[in-house]
């Protein structure tokens, strides 16, 4: 964006170089409620990854080193204009889609899924959690070009650019970013104003779909995850171990917890991936109830937040965009929540800002930090045309 | 692009983002509160469940083996003691993929066959589950070292200290202090509830020996302590515990010394030598040859090593020999010339001109004495008591037998222990066989006949009896009847041991005490009475032992046999003759007790030799005899035994000699 076309859109006077930079330093766009939320997690999180690594000090200096690489990155994409944003998105979206190409071209396997990219000169990175915010946000940027609410053709084009993406990071084996991936495009289509019937009559489809599914296409540790979900006492020491565990540790927390570092089960490793998927069950076990509540309580207001500032925003770009990161954000963290107390079938997702992380966290961070871009493009001087 | 947004009603879409987002709000409110639900109902309605679960998870009574009381001699040396050592064991529930495990196993530690054999067998027997079952024992410093590095990687392995029992002398005690082996199911299923409580934690128990024998005092008794585990077994702290209690020391009157000169004095033989203090009763050697290590049973001995044990039919390592029945022969011979003297069938006097053999009347088969079968043949012609002792005439006892009748002569050695089994604390022992008029008719279903009494007289047909009856019979002369029945155990934890049993044993009381001076004598010229111008008038271990050792300080009585093994035609006069395979010799059996007749000082040691195949009583067993009274009296006791106004053998009393004429006259 040049000097002119600034002045043009925000009704400011150009003004001289020297003044320009004295009022963007003044003015560097920070949402503090955001900000103050977010680090709260982290800190959390940090107590919590603290404990659950049993001590273990350079797990958690490497969570805290990529928490503030994340923290400069929400603020550097805070201070983007969101114009320049939404003209950038449809281009990142390729170089997002050119990525999970050469994943499956040259990834490199961890945990089952071939998801992670190993670049000469970049630390390794997973490109399908970035898909997690370009996603939504590409179709941000094509249902807001177009009238409201979409039609059906747009609709599914719109379905298109979700699906080669999530197609993609099937292919890796990562079932559970392909479903936040699904997710995230879905929720931009719901606030978009996607006719409701229509989401019932896929909801349907997907309900009568899944028996389909489970007998043609799941494979066998996703059969042995629904059945364990089902009852997990039918194979305690093997596809039931995990839940199983997970629930003992919450229950056994009770209302105020075994106190921080005193979680039996966490300490005796009894929890299975207490320092990613698993990481809630260690802290409804150590802090109790009110600790559960205390952190459900954080993202509530995160969820909060970014709504508000969705609501808040000057068009239906900035909109769709902050309330797509936010409802996906929340879906994880419920998706997850739900899968350590038992209410949903395990699904390898991590819990977010909390688990141990690298680009997960990253990423998140970058969505933020576009919320705080739209929440600083909405308190500025109203738009001419609105 | 931008001209488009005139026509756009941005009321109209803001109210329907607002629509939704309120929309999707509500449906976050009620998966929140399903969510809350959840955690209310697992952390405040099910809290004291699943509390308790995670204390199951983490808390685990386990039993602490008590410490096996150590064994010593009775000169403080330890028999047996306790090894630290470091096992590797496999809480099963714990590992995913036992096989795997196994075979990863396999390149850090050293696994046999047998080692993976055991462990499967302790697998597939009961056990208590999230027990550990040993795999390999005493690991060496590397693979130690191997196991704690790849510890990440083998979930429910650990690897346990342990005291493992270990027999510093090997073979040597093999059989008398015997060894200790992993508990079996009928070990288990033979515990009482308590007992069983109290091996919850116990590897081991006494298999044979001592050990068996004192399992009750060696074992201890179990401790037990709450500890926490991880998830993979692995014990992180002891929250509470009672201690075990250590088993009692105990100590033996078995010398390790006297043991080893045993063992040594045995030399290549296969054979059994039982030595008994005749003061105490105190057992002071027993030795059963050939041994085996007793220390492979303790780890659990190899399929192989267990066949080679098994499988050598001559030398049968296994089987105690001390404690075995073999046929007697001449050594019973005393114990009937007592038993004819107390009964009245013969006195000092009664003398019977022996031919060579034996005929009962109206009966042409004759008994043959053992002198037909050499060159010379013919017997021992006018012969008493005595002369029937040191030349040990089969024809005298064949008369004595005949006449005092198999009811008498079971009587009276059934107080010298023959038949039963007088040992306190020597349960395992065989008892042998002294027949009788029941006896054959229980197990045979057949009369008493007359000549089973002639063949009974030399310790031959249907009498058995074990090294230990020998010995104990031999203590009871050298005690002149005194009883004091043998034992192993002296004392336990240091305090002299009693037995409550002991009390109730009778003395052995002839109707003339001076028939067991007289029958020490006799003895005694078994072993000292020279070669003199009369035929058949030396002692039969007199060339072996006094006169292979000119500067004897001591006496020693003693009595030899020659036990038949195979029954040999009496029409057969030489045993060389006929071929006779190794395991068809006769056996060699030497009684004795020492110092014999010494004005100061009492019988030290009584004993008895038993050499398998050992063809002559006289000079096989009897210098085995001489080597081990040695042993004990002149290096372990150090006694000073010269008799210096005396320079003679003992002097003897009663009607001999005779007069040399008369003595002359028998050589015809």
């Amino acid at each position: 964006m040049d000097n002119q076309e600034f002045s043009r859109i925000s009704g400011v006077p150009p003004a001289r170089p020297v003044v320009r930079r004295l009022r963007r330093l003044a003015a560097v766009k920070i949402d503090f409620h955001l900000l103050v939320l977010v680090l709260s997690l982290c800190l959390y999180g940090l107590a919590a990854l603290y404990s659950a690594s049993d001590g273990d000090n350079g797990l958690v200096r490497r969570q805290a080193f990529i928490v503030g690489l994340g923290g400069v990155a929400m603020l550097a994409v805070a201070q983007v204009d969101m114009r320049l944003i939404r003209r950038a998105t449809f281009y990142v979206y390729l170089g997002g889609l050119a990525l999970l190409g050469l994943v499956l071209w040259a990834g490199v396997e961890a945990n089952g899924a071939r998801s992670w990219l190993d670049l000469p000169g970049l630390p390794s990175f997973q490109p399908s959690e970035l898909m997690k915010i370009i996603v939504p946000a590409t179709l941000a940027w094509y249902l807001s070009e177009r009238p409201f609410p979409p039609r059906l053709w747009q609709i599914i084009v719109a379905c298109l650019l979700v699906l080669v993406p999530t197609a993609l990071v099937v292919l890796q084996n990562d079932l559970g970013t392909a479903l936040l991936v699904a997710m995230a495009g879905f929720f931009v289509l719901l606030l978009a104003g996607m006719s409701l019937k229509l989401i019932a009559a896929g909801g349907l489809l997907a309900l009568l779909a899944s028996p389909l599914w489970y007998i043609f296409f799941a494979l066998e540790h996703q059969r042995n995850r629904i059945l364990s979900f089902i009852n997990p006492y039918t194979d305690p020491a093997g596809a039931g171990y995990n839940i199983i565990q997970s629930q003992i540790a919450i229950g056994s927390g009770g209302v105020y917890g075994k106190g921080f570092g005193e979680g039996d089960q966490s300490r005796l490793d009894f929890i299975p991936e207490s320092n990613t998927d698993f990481i809630f069950a260690v802290i409804a076990e150590e802090f109790g109830l009110a600790g559960a509540l205390v952190l459900i309580g954080l993202y509530v207001l995160l969820l909060a937040r970014g709504l508000l500032i969705a609501v808040n925003a000057r068009n239906m770009f900035a909109r769709l965009l902050a309330g797509g990161i936010v409802l996906i954000v929340f879906f994880n963290v419920y998706v997850n929540m739900a899968m350590v107390v038992g209410l949903l079938p395990v699904i390898g997702l991590p819990l977010p800002l909390i688990s141990r992380g690298g680009t997960a966290i990253i990423a998140l961070f970058v969505g933020f930090g576009l919320l705080m871009s739209i929440d600083a493009h909405s308190r500025g001087s109203p738009s001419p045309r609105n | 692009m931008t001209g488009r947004w005139h026509f756009r009603d941005h009321q109209a879409e803001r109210r329907l983002f607002n629509r939704r987002v309120v929309l999707a709000s509500s449906v976050v409110f009620l998966l929140l509160a399903a969510l809350v639900g959840r955690l209310v109902n697992l952390q405040v309605v099910q809290y004291e469940y699943f509390s308790a679960r995670s204390d199951g998870n983490r808390l685990h009574v386990q039993y602490v083996p008590p410490q096996r009381g150590v064994i010593y001699d009775r000169s403080g040396t330890l028999l047996a003691d306790n090894l630290p050592v470091y096992n590797l064991t496999i809480v099963p529930e714990e590992v995913n993929d036992l096989a795997a495990t196994l075979d990863y196993l396999s390149d850090l530690v050293e696994l046999g066959e047998n080692d993976i054999e055991t462990f499967e067998n302790q697998l597939r027997r009961g056990r208590v589950p999230y027990s550990s079952v040993p795999l390999r024992y005493v690991l060496t410093e590397d693979e130690k070292y191997r196991v704690a590095v790849n510890s990440h990687r083998l979930p429910g392995v650990s690897m346990e200290p342990q005291l493992m029992r270990h027999y510093p002398f090997d073979s040597l005690t093999a059989h008398s202090v015997g060894y200790v082996s992993h508990i079996n199911q009928q070990e288990l299923d033979a515990l009482d509830e308590t007992e069983f409580e109290n091996y919850g934690g116990t590897t081991h128990i006494g298999k044979t020996g001592v050990e068996r024998t004192y399992e009750h005092l060696l074992h201890g008794r179990v401790g037990y302590e709450t500890v926490e585990k991880n998830n993979r077994g692995r014990v992180m702290r002891v929250l509470e515990s009672t201690e075990a209690v250590a088993g009692n020391d105990i100590a033996l009157h078995l010398d390790h010394r006297l043991q080893m000169a045993t063992e040594a004095a045995l030399g290549n033989y296969r054979g059994a030598v039982v030595a008994i203090e005749p003061e105490t009763g105190g057992i002071l050697a027993m030795v059963s040859k050939p041994g085996f290590d007793p220390n492979l049973f303790v780890t659990g001995i190899s399929g192989r090593d267990y066949g080679v044990l098994v499988t050598d039919e001559v030398n049968t390592p296994l089987f105690d020999r001390s404690v075995n029945p073999y046929p007697p022969g001449s050594t019973v011979k005393p114990f009937l010339g007592l038993a004819g003297l107390h009964l009245g069938f013969v006195d000092y006097e009664f003398t019977i001109d022996d031919p060579g053999y034996f005929q009962l009347p109206g009966v042409s088969y004759r008994w043959n004495n053992y002198t037909m079968r050499t060159a010379i043949g013919g017997g021992h012609g006018i012969t008493d008591l005595r002369r029937a002792i040191y030349q040990s005439s089969d024809t005298f006892f064949y008369d004595l037998g005949h006449r005092m009748g198999i009811d008498a002569m079971h009587d009276f050695m059934s107080l010298f222990g023959f038949g039963g089994n007088l040992a306190l604390d020597i349960g395992y022992a065989r008892t042998g066989v002294l027949p009788s008029r029941d006896w054959k008719m229980e197990t045979r279903g057949e009369p008493w006949f007359p000549g089973d009494t002639i063949n009974s007289s030399i310790g031959q047909g249907y009498m058995w009896a074990t090294p230990l009856q020998l010995a104990t019979a031999a203590t009871l002369i050298a005690n002149e009847g005194r009883m004091v029945r043998p034992r192993m155990l002296k004392s336990v934890n240091g305090e002299p041991y009693l037995f409550e049993e002991e009390f109730a044993a009778a003395d052995v009381v002839l109707e003339d005490a001076d028939y067991w001076r007289y029958m020490r004598d006799a003895m005694t010229m078994v072993v000292h009475r020279p070669y003199s111008n009369i035929f058949r008038d030396y002692g039969t271990a007199y060339e072996a032992i006094a006169r292979a050792d000119p500067d004897m300080t001591y006496q020693i009585a003693g009595k030899t046999g020659t036990a038949q093994v195979v029954g040999i035609s009496q029409n057969i006069r030489s045993s060389a003759e006929i071929r006779v395979s190794e395991q068809n010799k006769d056996h060699a059996l030497f009684i004795a007790f020492a110092p014999a007749g010494h004005p100061l000082i009492d019988p030290r040691i009584a004993l008895a030799v038993f050499v398998e195949n050992g063809e002559h009583g006289s000079t096989v067993a009897g210098p085995v005899a001489k080597r081990i009274t040695d042993a004990w009296l002149l290096d372990i006791l150090q006694l000073d035994l010269t008799v210096e106004p005396e320079p003679e053998p003992a002097p003897l009393r009663g009607p001999l000699p005779r007069e040399p004429s008369e003595v002359a006259a028998l050589d015809g």
